[in-house]
């Protein structure tokens, strides 16, 4: 067959593979053989130094004999390559039940989370949304919302005051009469924001918490939708079974008045202790527009007719995740608030 | 308010429990907050007569002892008695042995100076209805002998306590309460009916009302009462009182709080002896004047407050409450009883500014019924008549200068319907009107109310369409959505803004908090600097350490901190998305609140576990993940001087700023003695982004760059600085840039070393890349030894070998 001088080379090249102990080994004998300076590189491109007659045989013999060599190191590097992989196996030995490496965890505040969810839905139903300030005049606050000095309305909401005129608004309301000022109707908002009442802080009162504002202004708006509408967010909110119940109620800026409660989600009306056995939570207050209140903004309430709700986050989120104690949202112990990740 | 349903059934045929009668109230927006039976803490108690008094067994503690025969009509009991008003004839609380007394007190038969008492004459005391100690034995004239006593008081009933909001003054009392039950269920609602005796003189012979300030009093009456005497009222009066939370004082006094209850009107009775001249002044009070009121406080009042005087003095502050000088005592023998309307907001200042809450006012600071007031005169008259008997002058003195005009309101049906989107037929909504008392007549398809002086509150037509439905049914109300146009959702860029920001540190592993907005004088002054503009202060805090709105954006995060360092969490990663308030700005409150981000570190870096977090926080924390907030929020930042906010370590304490200089953020480690006074112990690495700062600048837009096509080289730079050098990073970084050229694609610092002889090492990778060719390693070199030769000769710094 072959050429003794490939032969030879092959022959050579064969113990070698047969005597190596590892890839490294047979790494060696393929460059030996096969690489640059290797023998039967050498050999092929010394092909040009022969007699011509001499060339194909050496050629073909040569080439044969490196697509065999080939092989075989391949065949052989494989084989030794598993070998080695298996003894590295045995030697790192992992314990898979090491914890794994977190990227480090954060986590939202609840009260954030909630806000998120509420602004979500209403955003779902059309509604966009508006901010205030949270220090506010008296008229925005009060007067404009029909609630003038002297008032006894004003008992409702014990007042943190800045200065005779200044104060720090005790709802998200005054944002209904800046955004009905600044534009005509239609208007379909959510004002979610911080608010405060002069109430010290216990497990159920806070001089500081949040409140979603809704307000939708329009012709043929009627407090049906306003019933529709919150049944809606209820069902998201809280699940598909949730049921909502209007009680009347009075606030001074809408007419009639509702206090809403739903359908205690835990023990769907039966009573439990979250429901304190009455089978409902009163989750927010609510109503038509007062048509003074449309009046003040320069409104027809002839023409246009609305409805306002407002619900405490803080409210929503106790309930939601069961918190007891809404002092717990603004202590920020971070074992309270890991639980929120 | 408690109202006792007993006494709410004596106005309205009801057939309803009284937990039944409280649903009804509820549904209809009378809030009820609990139905409690009355229930007193005594068995066996009944009503005794005192036959006769047997004999006397001498003195204890001053009184005599008496032993007394007493029946119940089935059965006669000698009992000892001490009690100063025992008296022959007298029907009295009587505990037969078998009794039990509150505290469980059980009697039986007791031997008192050697005598068998068989059971007991009770006191108020004794029952546990009454305070006063030397009262004596519970007397109830006219009760049946045997009678129990529960029943002979009127105390098997049940309280329901209501929560009455303020538009429904008319719902602050018995009587409203009635009439709304019989609007709510059709029962028949029957007012009281008061037939007076009058004989005598004229009460116009003998009072005179003149009002000097009609714009406050609309209206004035009183009546006289002669020949009364003064004493406690009867049990069942008094257990009435005690029932609905108030204190009994005297026949006459309880006669006017009794129909205070009953009617919702506030009365107040004077010593007629007392009025000079019988004469009713109705004023303003003088600047500087002072007043004595009934509970013996000397006040100083305002021109704005209003009074009743005579010609000499003043005698009662209007409406709240009345004058010592006048005071109804043991000695009145004549009343002058007045029942007046005053306008509320007058009476809710001065009840506010002397500080002076009293049923009276609460009432009148709602509105009174100006209407109704000569019929609460007369029942509190037949009262007093019947209580502290005498003789009630004729007629009534009746200044009403102010005479109220009704008002008639439409109601047009279609307006219910296009506010509720659903309405009850003409004839049910006329229904539901009568029935709460709201005289209506038929205008064609529509309603005319004329309203009643007692629905102050009913002042317009949708007033009218609340009325329908709350008696209606809420429930009755369909479920819509809105219609109308479709319009683009829209969020204030705030909100897009704080989003992206909690986002981005909480993907950084930092625990979003929130912490009030007000602060603590005193611990604001660590964080204030001299130049700080003047806090937000609130005028009524609800205490000290509250007074004031936060100023310095760390407060709230700082505080976080110290609440976990003292609760065993060493390790805090917080930020909160917040808002500072000063003064100043365009806005019509003037005031500011700016908006920040804020990050506070303390601890480890990470989640210390078996591979690592272990390592401290740092400045270069702080300062890196405000950089993180900047670029999720597209804001490029560069390090720029010390910033302005106070609260840091002064040689730790850096700025991020904009290319043209504007200050974003702020970072540093935080000053020790500040993080000393908050009792953290461990240094407290934050900083403060200004979000208001971020908006401002306009985010470049995002572009795409071609990728590039040739290999690029990559060399490494490192540099020894001596300790003792002014020479920052960030210049060897600008000069290695411009030195560079435009062939360098990026520059990183790698490695910061410093030797123990205070020299540092720093070692920048830069890597060299050309679009339309690859480089050639002479090109390189030529461009490193540039570099080099540049930075050493330019900062005297060498270049580290090896």
């Amino acid at each position: 067959m072959g050429h003794p001088r490939v032969d030879a080379i092959v022959q050579q090249a064969r113990e070698a593979v047969a005597a190596a102990q590892s890839s490294a080994e047979l790494e060696a004998v393929r460059v030996g053989v096969l690489g640059r300076q290797g023998a039967l590189t050498q050999l092929l491109r010394s092909l040009g130094t022969l007699p011509p007659d001499e060339r194909p045989l050496v050629g073909s013999a040569a080439n044969e004999a490196k697509r065999e060599l080939e092989g075989l190191l391949d065949a052989r590097l494989a084989a030794t390559h598993e070998t080695e992989r298996q003894a590295e196996r045995s030697r790192r030995r992992l314990d898979l039940t090491l914890p794994g490496r977190r990227p480090p965890r954060g986590s939202l505040h609840p009260l954030t989370r909630v806000h998120d969810e509420i602004v979500a839905i209403f955003a779902g139903l059309g509604f966009s949304v508006a901010e205030g300030p949270e220090i506010e005049t008296d008229y925005h606050n009060f007067e404009a919302l029909n609630i003038p000095r002297d008032h006894p309305a004003r008992d409702m909401q014990d007042t943190l005051y800045l200065s005779e005129s200044t104060l720090l608004r005790t709802h998200t309301s005054p944002v209904q009469i800046r955004t009905m000022l600044a534009q005509k109707p239609p208007v379909r908002i959510i004002v979610p924001g911080r608010v405060y009442r002069r109430d010290v802080a216990d497990m159920s009162h806070s001089p500081m918490f949040h409140q979603v504002e809704g307000l939708a202004v329009d012709r043929g708006i009627t407090m049906a939708d306003l019933k529709g509408t919150l049944e809606l967010f209820a069902r998201e909110m809280f699940g598909p079974r949730s049921r909502i119940r209007f009680r009347p109620s009075f606030f001074p800026f809408t007419e009639p008045s509702a206090e809403v409660d739903v359908l205690c989600f835990v023990c769907l009306g039966d009573g439990c202790r979250l429901c304190k056995q009455g089978g409902w939570l009163e989750i927010l207050g609510s109503g038509m527009v007062h048509p003074q209140v449309l009046r003040n903004v320069g409104y027809d309430p002839e023409e246009v007719t609305g409805w306002a709700f407002g619900m405490g986050i803080d409210r929503i989120a106790m309930l939601k995740y069961g918190i007891d104690d809404l002092r717990l949202f603004f202590e920020n112990d971070l074992r309270f608030l890991r639980q929120f990740a | 308010m408690k109202i006792l349903y007993g006494w709410v059934r004596e106005f309205v045929d009801l057939r309803l429990t009284a937990a039944q009668a409280a649903d009804r109230l509820i549904n209809a927006g009378i809030e009820v907050a609990s139905v409690t039976p009355l229930a007193p803490d005594w068995k066996g108690v009944v009503v005794g007569e005192i036959e006769a008094i047997e004999r006397e067994l001498g003195e204890s503690h001053g009184h005599r002892l008496l032993v007394c025969r007493v029946s119940t009509g089935r059965e006669r009991y000698a009992v000892v008695c001490g009690a100063p008003n025992t008296k022959v004839g007298a029907r009295a609380a009587f505990a037969p042995p078998g009794a039990v007394l509150p505290g469980g007190r059980r009697i039986g038969s007791a031997k008192i100076h050697r005598v068998e008492s068989q059971g007991m004459l009770c006191s108020e005391q004794e029952l546990g209805i009454g305070e006063e100690h030397d009262a004596g034995i519970l007397l109830l004239d006219g009760a049946r002998p045997g009678t129990d006593l529960i029943a002979a008081l009127g105390l098997d009933d049940h309280v329901l306590e209501v929560e009455i909001t303020p538009n429904r003054p008319d719902c602050l009392s018995v009587m409203g309460i009635a009439r709304e039950l019989s609007a709510l269920t059709g029962a028949r609602f029957r007012p009281p009916a008061v037939a007076l005796k009058e004989s005598g003189d004229a009460a116009r012979s003998l009072a005179r009302v003149r009002i000097e300030a009609p714009d406050l009093c609309h209206r004035f009456t009183a009546r006289v009462v002669s020949g009364v005497t003064v004493g406690p009222s009867p049990g069942w009066l008094r257990a009435r009182l005690r029932a609905v939370g108030l204190r009994p004082i005297s026949n006459v006094v309880d006669a006017t709080n009794y129909v205070l209850w009953e009617l919702g009107q506030p009365l107040h009775a004077y010593d007629y002896d007392r009025v000079a001249d019988g004469t009713i002044v109705v004023r303003r009070a003088r600047a500087g004047e002072r007043f004595t009121t009934l509970d013996g406080q000397e006040r100083p009042l305002d021109g704005s407050m209003l009074l009743i005087a005579d010609p000499r003095q003043a005698i009662g502050l209007a409406g709240v409450m009345g004058g010592a000088n006048t005071e109804v005592t043991a000695g009145t023998s004549r009343v002058l009883l007045e029942s007046a309307w005053f306008a509320p907001a007058s009476i809710r200042r001065t009840s506010r500014a002397l500080g002076l809450r009293t049923d009276a006012a609460y009432r009148f600071e709602r509105g009174a019924d100006v209407e109704a007031l000569v019929t609460a005169s007369a029942r509190a008259a037949g009262l007093i008549a019947e209580l502290a008997g005498g003789t009630i002058a004729r007629g009534v003195v009746d200044a009403y200068p102010r005479k109220r005009k009704p008002q008639r309101i439409r109601l047009r049906m279609a307006r219910v319907k296009r506010v509720l989107g659903v309405a009850p037929s003409t004839a049910q909504a006329r229904k539901i009107l009568t029935g709460l008392g709201l005289p209506v007549k038929t205008r064609g398809a529509d309603l005319e109310v004329v309203v009643p002086s007692f629905r102050r509150d009913v002042s317009m037509e949708d007033d009218l369409v609340e009325e329908i439905i709350r008696v209606w049914g809420y429930d009755r109300i369909p479920s819509t959505l809105p219609g109308g146009a479709i319009a683009l959702v829209t969020y204030p860029p705030n909100l897009r803004q704080s989003q992206t920001v909690r986002r981005a540190l909480v993907g950084a592993g930092l625990a979003e908090v929130i912490a009030y907005s007000f602060s603590d004088p005193a611990r604001a002054a660590l964080f204030r600097r001299p130049s700080d503009g003047a806090p937000v202060e609130l005028l009524n805090p609800l205490s000290q350490d509250a007074s004031w709105l936060r100023s310095h954006p760390l407060e709230g995060v700082l505080g976080a901190v110290a609440i976990n360092v003292r609760r065993q969490q060493p390790d805090v990663r917080v930020f909160e998305v917040g808002k500072t308030y000063g003064r100043g700005g365009g806005g019509d409150a003037g005031t500011i609140e700016p908006r920040w981000v804020t990050i506070a570190l303390t601890g480890a870096r990470g989640e210390p576990g078996w591979s690592g977090g272990q390592e401290r926080a740092d400045v270069y924390d702080a300062k890196g993940l405000a950089e993180h907030v900047l670029e999720a929020l597209g804001v490029r930042a560069s390090t720029g001087e010390s910033g302005a906010l106070g609260g840091f370590e002064p040689d730790c304490h850096g700025t991020l700023v904009t290319e043209s200089g504007a200050v974003l953020a702020e970072f540093g480690e935080v000053a020790a003695t500040l993080r000393e006074s908050l009792g953290i112990p461990t240094p407290v690495f934050a900083a403060a982004v200004s979000l208001d700062a971020a908006a401002a600048v306009v985010p470049a837009p995002t572009r795409y760059q071609a990728l590039p096509r040739f290999p690029a080289v990559e060399r490494d730079l490192a540099f020894v600085v001596v300790g003792d050098q002014m020479l920052t990073a960030a210049r060897i970084e600008s000069a290695l840039r411009e030195a560079a050229g435009p062939l360098l694609r990026r520059l990183v610092l790698f490695d910061v070393f410093r030797f123990p002889d205070g020299r540092s090492s720093l070692a920048w990778r830069l890597l060299f890349q050309a679009e339309d060719r690859t480089l050639t390693d002479d090109e390189v070199n030529a461009i490193q030894e540039r570099v080099v030769r540049r930075i050493t000769e330019t900062f005297h710094i060498t270049l580290r070998s090896g």
